[in-house]
């Protein structure tokens, strides 16, 4: 006789398992489910009852017009077929758009890209990112605060001007490639790319990423090194430690969760690379730069897709709004949100 | 290595490292004063300077074939009121829920995790909903479409930011407000909000940064000078007139530089925000 185990612990034998209904339904435990759901709900009347509620009241309007709605319009659309310049009404499509989905190799490509974009740049950017946070933190380094209000600026001008900054500098005949020619070595057709190596043009996307978001995780290791505590370095000075050694065991292990929250949102962030990639390459040459966001795009804004449909479109982006949640709940169980808001 | 050598040669470094980091951006305000016949040159700096550039980028200019661009006042125009009013809206709002959140955990955890995390969330993801909003509210093409889609991008940062700096007021001074007989608002906004001034400023700052650079809502919220901010018209300049890069460059630093100004002057409250720390 097979013995299975209730919820509840108790060891029950399987002719009986209907029991087990019965028992987790019974009079107790409904009366405390209602009991906690009425609770919850008058306590979210009382809330909202209080004028103090009217202070939040503007702004989770705007969340819900500007969130809410967006997503259960996505849910919705993801089974209509439609575009403004072809159809009169979106048209219900079932499953249609899953279909499309299947045959779109380009999707998965673009998706492939972004992925393949996230693994150049990123690694790139935290070695290089800690290096210069370590090189400014360091107490022999003069002028710590001059330095960090310098490796600011690249990370604040607007990726549109990036794009088209490093457009002059990545031209055929542009500054960079004078410079690889006057230390010896070939000049690349770094855009252009069908007369040179098509893998080029998502190099220097990668490029670019790593010059905008460096400075980043170098400002945000330095808050992480400069929020350890002073007294545990100066005990490790007169223990004798050495330079290495203090860094190594000290402020790596310390500055850990700091780091894992900076890689993550780094991560969540080369999900959003848009506007570099419309500026410089505008996804070409080809479809060698068009990133999963620039892929939407094009699905849903412009004609130069193959499947130009919003139903498509609202399944691309559930797609992309899943992958980000998902990478963002592991963010948020890492900070400690309470600690944060009311610690 | 004696230790004030050790301290002049790090410095060096350090700062040598940060200038060739920044040689991209520097090469960028170079083309922007190099005459026409300097622009392809590979040296950084003009050998003859000049502003033309920037006063051809103010009237408009034509360039032979390649048809005239369009000036840049309209633009900036455009840019600079959509991103100061919603950079006020978004910081009051901001404010507001910031409280309720802080004071009387309105909506728990889970508002305040959920809020967070919409910083998050790629905004091309929901652009598809919104530009149909914007266009059956009528207010396509217009700034006032770009105020009303740009909290989805500021709202979350503002929040955070003013999370902590309500955290920071004392709670016994609005308690003692509330026991003089103000309401929970009244003490909000005579005693709270009066208290928070440098994170409101600093708030409203990075607000107004972060409206001033967005590109993809208003690149596909506006098509005229009625509502195109400069973003979208430094993109369009790119790829209608790549050619011409003396003005491109000034585009760029033109509108490269009251965010740099800004952010050098909230660059602390600026990284605390970014990082989601508190």
């Amino acid at each position: 006789m097979t013995k299975l185990f209730s919820s509840n612990g108790y060891k029950i034998n399987f002719l009986h398992a209907h029991r087990t209904f019965a028992f987790k339904f019974n009079r107790p435990f409904l009366a405390k489910t209602f009991k906690f759901a009425d609770l919850h709900l008058k306590n979210m009347m009382r809330n909202l009852r209080r004028p103090v509620a009217l202070l939040a009241l503007p702004a989770v309007a705007f969340l819900i017009l500007l969130v809410i709605y967006p997503t259960v319009y996505l849910w919705g659309m993801m089974f209509f077929s439609f575009h403004p310049a072809r159809d009169p009404y979106p048209i219900f499509v079932g499953l249609s758009n899953f279909g499309i989905l299947m045959r779109d190799s380009e999707s998965w490509w673009s998706l492939l890209r972004t992925l393949l974009l996230m693994s150049m740049s990123v690694p790139i950017q935290i070695a290089l990112g800690i290096f210069l946070a370590v090189l400014f933190t360091s107490k022999y380094t003069r002028g710590s605060l001059m330095l960090r209000v310098l490796i600011l600026i690249p990370m604040m001008i607007p990726s549109v001007i990036i794009g088209l900054n490093w457009k002059t500098i990545l031209y055929s005949h542009g500054p960079l490639n004078e410079f690889i020619k006057s230390i010896g070595l070939e000049p690349q057709a770094w855009l252009s790319a069908p007369f040179g190596n098509p893998s080029n043009t998502l190099i220097c996307l990668a490029i670019l990423d790593v010059w905008q978001w460096t400075p980043f995780i170098t400002l945000a290791m330095v808050s992480a090194f400069e929020s350890i505590p002073r007294d545990i370095y100066e005990a490790a000075y007169i223990d004798g430690a050495s330079e290495f050694k203090i860094f190594r065991l000290i402020t790596l292990p310390m500055s850990k969760s700091s780091f894992i929250t900076i890689l993550m949102l780094r991560v969540i962030d080369s999900l959003k690379i848009f506007d570099t990639v419309y500026a410089l390459t505008y996804g070409g040459p080809g479809n060698a730069t068009t990133t999963y966001p620039f892929y939407i795009f094009k699905t849903g804004f412009t004609l130069m897709s193959l499947y130009p449909s919003y139903g498509y479109t609202a399944l691309l982006s559930i797609i992309l709004l899943g992958v980000a949640t998902a990478l963002t709940t592991v963010i948020m169980k890492i900070l400690k949100i309470n600690e944060i808001l009311w610690g | 290595m004696r230790k004030g050598t050790l301290t002049v040669v790090m410095t060096i470094i350090s700062f040598a490292i940060v200038t060739l980091y920044l040689s991209p951006f520097i090469w960028m305000i170079g083309v922007s004063f190099k005459p026409i016949g300097e622009w392809g040159a590979s040296y950084f700096f003009p050998q003859n300077p000049t502003l033309r550039n920037y006063m051809e980028l103010a009237t408009g200019a034509v360039y032979g074939v390649r048809g005239h661009f369009p000036s840049i006042i309209p633009y900036l125009i455009n840019s600079f009121v959509s991103s100061s009013i919603n950079s006020i809206l978004t910081t009051l709002l901001g404010a507001m829920i910031a409280y309720t959140i802080q004071r009387y955990r309105f909506g728990g955890t889970r508002l305040a995790t959920w809020i967070l995390s919409l910083r998050m969330i790629p905004p091309v993801a929901v652009m598809l909903p919104l530009v149909v909003i914007v266009k059956s509210l009528g207010v396509y093409d217009s700034v006032w479409g770009l105020i009303l889609i740009y909290p989805l991008i500021t709202l979350p940062l503002t929040t955070w930011l003013m999370i902590g700096a309500i955290k920071n007021v004392p709670r016994e001074t609005d308690e003692a407000a509330l026991v003089d007989g103000c309401t929970e608002v009244e003490a909000f906004f005579k005693i709270v909000l009066p208290q928070t001034s440098a994170g409101l400023a600093a708030s409203a700052t990075i607000a107004f940064i972060f409206s001033w650079s967005e590109f993809l809502i208003p690149l596909l919220l506006t098509q005229s000078t009625k509502g195109m901010t400069l973003t979208v018209y430094a993109a369009y300049f790119a790829q209608e007139y790549g050619v011409l890069w003396g003005p491109m460059s000034a585009a760029g630093v033109v509108i490269a530089l009251p965010v740099i100004v800004f952010a050098i002057i909230v660059h602390k409250y600026l990284v605390k925000g970014l990082t989601l720390a508190a």
